[in-house]
């Protein structure tokens, strides 16, 4: 990426509340048209380093740059105060003010910067029309569905066309059938209007769907940064792996050299498995399988990779899969199937995954 | 599980229907009862005083009407010394909640000094300052080549400056409680679209925290109405009088024309009444609900440069309305004789040494304190109760429990107190006890008229609360009376503590009820220093009121380090 | 012969006569006043002991009270003395109401009108009690029958003005010298609510007709509830004159080292009064009692002159502290009391115009 595609530049972020590093020695940069997710559980800094981004904390060291100008460093004591900034945001709370009607709401931010009052209206009813609430615009916003705010929050956000737009987990409060929609929704608006976001969200599922890249955090830290398969295909970390998708943790140790990207793995039940080398600085005490790539067949079967018996202890409908636990040698496996063929609790089966599936940590 | 709910249904609806009749029972002995005496001695024309009635007729009423000018002097003075203090209140709490100016922490403490000070003493204190003449502001003013006076506070703008001034930190209270509770998402958003501070405060802040500046504005519009000591100072001398100081005349006087000072009460009341209904027609236009189940910090904002200003307009408030005053007051408590002319002043340490040699100032002032102890905790408590029950409570005839609550305070104190004094008093002949002449009487008589102190402070933050937090706990199995405890009342805290805190500082220097109400054993100190003020000496009030306000101003310091964590503030 | 008789029969009736008449007027007070330090009691000292405490209702200034209080305890060391002080209207009030819903809280009254002592008298509110120390006090300063009360103080009403203000050859010498339009809102009277104002309306009006106080309301006068206060704003320089000056306060102004002058009227000085007595059904009536002898003797009367600077109805005190005594002045009493009650409604009518406040 050249350096005049970056939007957002954070570097070597530090912000402190009191004796708590909420960020520690946080370095991201996102580029012109990507939407990045900052993903984590609660408490984890992502929230802290959006609201640093918009200009609604004080870091305490570090520097953040936008569209290549400095607007927060450490060591030149600035920090540029966030209605200067020219980014946008959608909170968690949509806040929404209840005062005013939908029409006011969106065209704050336009009224703000003194445009005319036909280019405002114009604004307005395309950003409306965006987010299929035209007919709304005049009602009283105290009288919006949950749904409904998020939609007026979000018109609101891009009404003036800011290059960046920052997201503060702003499908938590939904519904999950919402939630799924509007997810589609809002990455179709980021790609359409070519609009820079940061995500910050704890649902896995999302940040992984909408995302061009996602940045994993625990502890104020940056577990891992990488597309979402990377992220879900090669975790780096213990804390990655369980943390997105449905990951097994297998213990064990990784023996001899890989080869062709290959390696034994040794697991503490007693079966070795032929497992993906992990990266340069993986311990190999670990090895994590998602549990979407794990097959099962009839037992007895020794012509698939990794072929281990195991007996089904649980099996649930889960509608679109098939969720099982299956009793094998290192312990508990959970399994994801299609809905197609079942297999009663009880009964002996063969599990099997491909080398690749099974990462070294 | 339907039927699980079915089984507690009647349950439910029978506690439902005690507690309004519960507590209009017990309010409306409080407040009706006293009344019930004034609206009999109203419609009294013949010999004042005595109870029942000889002769009944409207001619208390019609009296008045023919005193327009009194009327009209109440209605400007009252709607003038309010806008002031709300635009101070409101001024001041914005700066102070929402803004992370120098020394933020010290001036919100400092806030609340002006309500130490009691308005007789306040007014005294500007009559020093700035009486035409002697006063030292005029004197000053001709130094520097000024003609004639340029200040006056023998006025109706001086007596409303003097009531504003010291009713703005009331203002500033209540509504810094309101911003306080309020979710900072609403502002952040709109910086983030663009919006400069001001426009943040004037566009989202402001119409976001309308319940709490209704709330403070009708209940310092009350107060103005009601208010006798500035008026009395400033404005019987300057000619300007208003209803409380006819009222004052009328009991004052023989024959005492107590039906005049009732009827006159009791119209006040018809005033705010209108007030409430438009009040209540306006908080219900909107839902306000922004203390949400989040996890959410008030973050202050940064001015840089513009903070200055800021700054200065809270130590001018402060200068205004505490040191300048202090300064006076001071000044006249070291003096032989109240005097402003520097040449002639001769200075003494004998005001102080009448004040701690008798006996009297320390039992009145002891008496005080313990009062405003009881009857603040006591009150908070209740006041909480009561104004849930008024705006979330879904029982039938909540506004009238509001109503009933409010009554006591647009009836001016010296009205209500007469109507406590008979209430009270025929009521030994009913009980085999009475309170008659104790501290008892006393606490009862604060409360009833410091109640609607208590619910205005409180209506704001109650408002603001998301009813899904006290649903949650109800859900999860709490009786009503254990989720007030464990969610309401904590939810309200911040409310509670400026409630407490408010009573506490109303109690000690209350003066109107407590004239009529006291006996020899039961003296306090409000009364005590008018006494002072009216028959030994300006000076000896003033040494008076200064101790008075120092012991009290190290008490709530002391009582704040103890409250503060039970608000959950940083200390 | 028969002259002799007669003359005997006519020396026997005087002689009769004497007797009954001398029979009456001790029978009236106790035959054996106690002699007490100072002061002569009928009441009974050990059942006054007794009861312990005392409470006593008035209208004098509390920091003065709490002073007398103090001396009378100092006397008596097992009786406890507390007190009410309220304005006259309202002590009255309070009184009255406490009457009539049967609930007796004050042993002895001072309260400092007329108007509300004779009042009370015909209610029968006042303890008939006979005062051994009524022995040393004027016709005029008791009640009529003697016994339900008496004049404890006499208040003194000139006028004073500010010396730096009012240069000599302005100074009012009597009353109608303080009609100088010099005067013109730069003078204080005190409001309708004062017993003293009234007497002073009344007795100036006797003297120079309604016209002194029409010509006296052109002067726009500013109304004060407490002499404090005229004081303090002639003190200090806001009014050039007192009307209706109080000489106590004039005193102890003097006393603290102010600059003013009081001015005895050449056509009278009126006097006001403060009336004590024991109130009928006192919690505590021994004490009361004597308290009442004690306030009307030598020592109470010494006691309200050192803290109140008051002046004694007595001929046989010295004065208050810097001042003159009440025999060398001229006074103007009030001697149609009937006639004075009656005219209560129209001063307070005139005088609230006058005043500004209807």
């Amino acid at each position: 990426m050249s350096e005049t595609d970056i939007r957002i530049d954070i570097r070597n972020l530090v912000v402190d509340y009191g004796d708590v590093r909420a960020v520690d020695d946080v370095s991201l940069s996102v580029g012109r048209g990507e939407l990045v997710t900052l993903l984590g559980p609660s408490g984890c800094g992502k929230t802290t380093t959006l609201r640093s981004v918009a200009g609604l904390e004080d870091p305490t060291g570090g520097s953040i740059a936008l569209n290549g100008t400095l607007v927060y460093s450490a060591p030149e004591r600035r920090n540029t105060p966030a209605e200067k900034r020219g980014v946008s945001m959608v909170f968690q709370s949509y806040a929404i003010w209840p005062h005013m009607t939908v029409f006011d709401n969106v065209a704050y931010g336009l009224r703000v910067r003194r445009m005319s009052a036909n280019d405002i209206r114009s604004n307005v009813m395309r950003v409306l029309d965006l987010v299929q609430m035209r007919n709304f615009a005049d009602r009283p916003a105290s009288r919006l569905s949950g749904g409904q705010q998020q939609r007026v929050a979000v018109a609101r956000a891009i009404a003036f066309s800011p290059e960046v737009l920052l997201f503060d987990e702003p499908l938590s409060n939904l519904d999950a059938k919402l939630r799924v929609s509007m997810r589609v929704e809002l990455r179709e608006l980021q790609k359409g209007l070519g609009i820079t976001a940061l995500y910050v969200t704890h649902d896995q599922e999302e940040a992984l769907a909408i995302s061009d890249r996602v940045i994993v955090m625990n502890a104020g830290r940056i577990e891992q940064i990488g597309t979402p398969e990377d992220i879900y295909r090669h975790p780096r970390t213990l804390f990655v792996a369980d943390f997105v998708g449905n990951a097994n943790v297998i213990q064990g140790q990784a023996r001899g050299a890989p080869v062709g990207g290959e390696v034994n793995f040794v697991t503490v039940g007693g079966p070795v498995l032929r497992a993906a080398a992990g990266h340069a600085q993986a311990k190999g005490d670990a090895a994590a399988l998602q549990a979407a790539y794990v097959d099962i067949f009839a037992p007895g079967r020794t012509d698939v990779p990794n072929a281990t018996p195991g007996t089904i202890h649980r099996c649930m409908f889960h509608g679109d899969f098939i969720q099982y636990v299956v009793d094998w040698p290192c312990g508990q496996l959970l399994v994801r199937r299609p809905p197609t063929n079942r297999f009663a609790e009880g009964s002996a089966v063969t599990v099997s995954f491909a080398p690749e599936h099974c990462v070294v940590l | 599980m339907n039927t699980a709910v079915e089984r507690r249904g009647p349950d439910r609806r029978l506690g439902r229907f005690l507690v309004v009749p519960g507590i209009l029972a017990t309010i409306g002995l409080l407040v009706i009862y006293p009344v019930f005496f004034l609206v009999t001695e109203s419609l009294n024309v013949g010999v004042s005083g005595t109870f029942p009635p000889e002769d009944i007729g409207f001619g208390n009423y019609q009296d008045m009407v023919s005193d327009t000018q009194v009327l009209w002097n109440t209605a400007f003075v009252a709607v003038l010394a309010t806008v002031m203090a709300i635009g101070f209140g409101l001024l001041l709490a914005w700066i102070l909640t929402r803004t992370a100016i120098p020394g933020r922490r010290r001036l919100e403490r400092l806030m609340e000094l002006p309500y130490y000070m009691t308005p007789l003493v306040g007014a005294l204190a500007w009559g020093v300052i700035a009486a035409p003449k002697t006063g030292l502001a005029n004197q000053l003013g001709r130094l520097l080549g000024a003609n004639g006076n340029f200040l006056n506070i023998y006025s109706a703008w001086g007596i409303a400056w003097v009531m504003a001034l010291f009713e703005g930190t009331v203002a500033f209270v209540m509504i810094s409680a309101a911003m306080k509770s309020m979710d900072p998402s609403m502002e952040e958003s709109a910086r983030v679209l663009g919006a400069g501070k001001f426009r943040v405060a004037l566009t989202v802040t402001l119409p976001m925290i309308l319940p709490g500046i209704v709330s403070a504005t009708i209940f310092v519009f009350a107060e103005m109405l009601s208010a006798f000591a500035a008026a009395f100072v400033l404005g019987i001398p300057s000619r300007f009088i208003v209803i409380t100081t006819v009222i004052w005349q009328s009991t004052s006087a023989y024959p005492p024309e107590y039906g005049r000072a009732a009827a006159m009460g009791l119209c006040l009341f018809v005033v705010l009444a209108v007030a409430i209904g438009l009040a209540r027609l306006v908080l219900r236009k909107g839902s306000y609900a922004t203390i949400t189940g989040k996890a959410f910090r008030p973050r202050p904002m940064r001015l840089g440069a513009r903070a200055w200003p800021m700054v200065t307009v809270c130590w001018a408030y402060l200068t205004l309305a505490v040191f300048l005053p202090m300064a006076a007051l001071l000044m006249t408590s070291f003096q032989k004789f109240a005097t402003v002319i520097v040449g002639d002043m001769r200075f003494t340490l004998d005001n102080y040494a009448s004040v701690f040699r008798q006996g009297a100032v320390a039992s009145a002032l002891t008496n005080s304190f313990v009062l405003g102890l009881g009857v603040a905790t006591v009150g908070s408590l209740l006041v909480g109760v009561l104004t849930w029950v008024i705006f979330r409570a879904r029982v039938p005839a909540r506004s009238l429990v509001e109503y009933v609550v409010m009554f006591p305070q647009a009836v001016p104190r010296l009205v209500f107190g007469l109507g406590l004094l008979w209430a009270w008093l025929w009521i030994g002949q009913v009980l085999p006890f009475t309170l008659y002449g104790t501290l008892w009487i006393l606490g009862l008589a604060y409360l009833t008229v410091l109640l609607p102190l208590g619910v205005r402070t409180l209506a704001g933050v109650v408002l603001q609360i998301d009813k899904s937090l006290e649903e949650c706990a109800r859900v999860c199995g709490a009786s009503w009376s254990h989720q007030m405890r464990t969610v309401t009342l904590p939810l309200m805290r911040p409310g509670i503590a400026a409630a407490w805190l408010l009573i506490f500082i109303s109690s000690v220097r209350e003066l109107g009820a407590s004239l009529f109400l006291m006996g020899p054993h039961s003296k306090v100190i409000g009364p005590a220093i008018v006494d002072a003020w009216l028959t030994a000496s300006s000076e000896l009030s003033a040494a008076m009121a200064l101790v008075q306000t120092g012991v009290v101003f190290v008490a709530v310091i002391f009582l704040l380090r103890v409250t503060r964590r039970y608000s959950g503030e940083p200390a | 012969m028969r002259q002799r008789f007669r003359a005997a029969v006519s020396m026997l009736a005087v002689g009769f006569a004497t007797a009954l008449a001398m029979t009456a007027a001790e029978a009236a007070s106790c035959p054996n006043p106690r002699q007490m330090d100072g002061f002569k009691t009928c009441a009974d000292v050990a059942k006054a002991e007794q009861e312990g405490e005392v409470v006593f209702y008035t209208t004098d200034p509390p920091q003065g009270t709490t002073e007398v209080m103090n001396d009378f305890m100092k006397a008596f060391p097992k009786i406890k003395a507390t007190f009410l002080r309220l304005q006259a209207g309202n002590l009255f009030q309070r009184l009255m109401s406490e009457r009539q819903a049967k609930t007796n809280v004050a042993d002895v009254m001072s309260i400092s009108e007329m108007t509300f002592a004779t009042d009370l008298q015909k209610r029968g509110g006042y303890m008939q009690y006979e005062s051994p120390e009524y022995a040393a006090y004027r016709k005029e300063y008791k009640s009529q029958p003697e016994g339900y009360f008496g004049w404890g103080t006499l208040i003194v009403a000139g006028l004073a003005y500010n010396p730096k203000l009012v240069p000599a050859n302005e100074a009012p010498k009597n009353w109608p010298d303080a009609l100088n339009a010099t005067f013109k809102d730069a003078v204080n009277t005190k409001l309708s609510t004062s017993g003293l104002q009234d007497a002073v309306w009344y007795k100036l009006r006797q003297l120079y007709g309604e016209d002194y106080w029409t010509k006296f309301a052109t002067l726009q006068p500013h109304g004060f509830d407490s002499y404090v206060q005229q004081f303090d704003h002639m003190v200090n320089g806001q009014d050039k004159l007192v009307h209706t000056a109080q000489y106590s306060a004039y005193l102890q102004l003097k006393a603290k080292g102010a600059d003013l002058q009081f001015v005895f009227p050449t056509d009278g000085v009126v006097v006001g009064q403060a009336v004590y007595g024991v109130i009928e059904g006192a919690p505590h009536p021994e004490t009361a009692k004597l308290m009442l002898d004690w306030f009307l003797g030598k020592p109470g009367q010494a006691s309200l002159q050192n803290h109140h600077y008051l002046s004694s109805p007595r001929t046989d005190m010295a004065p208050p502290p810097g001042g003159i005594p009440t025999g060398q002045m001229k006074v103007l009493l009030i001697d149609d009391w009937d006639a004075y009650l009656k005219s209560r409604p129209q001063f307070v009518r005139e005088w609230d115009k006058i005043t500004g406040i209807r």
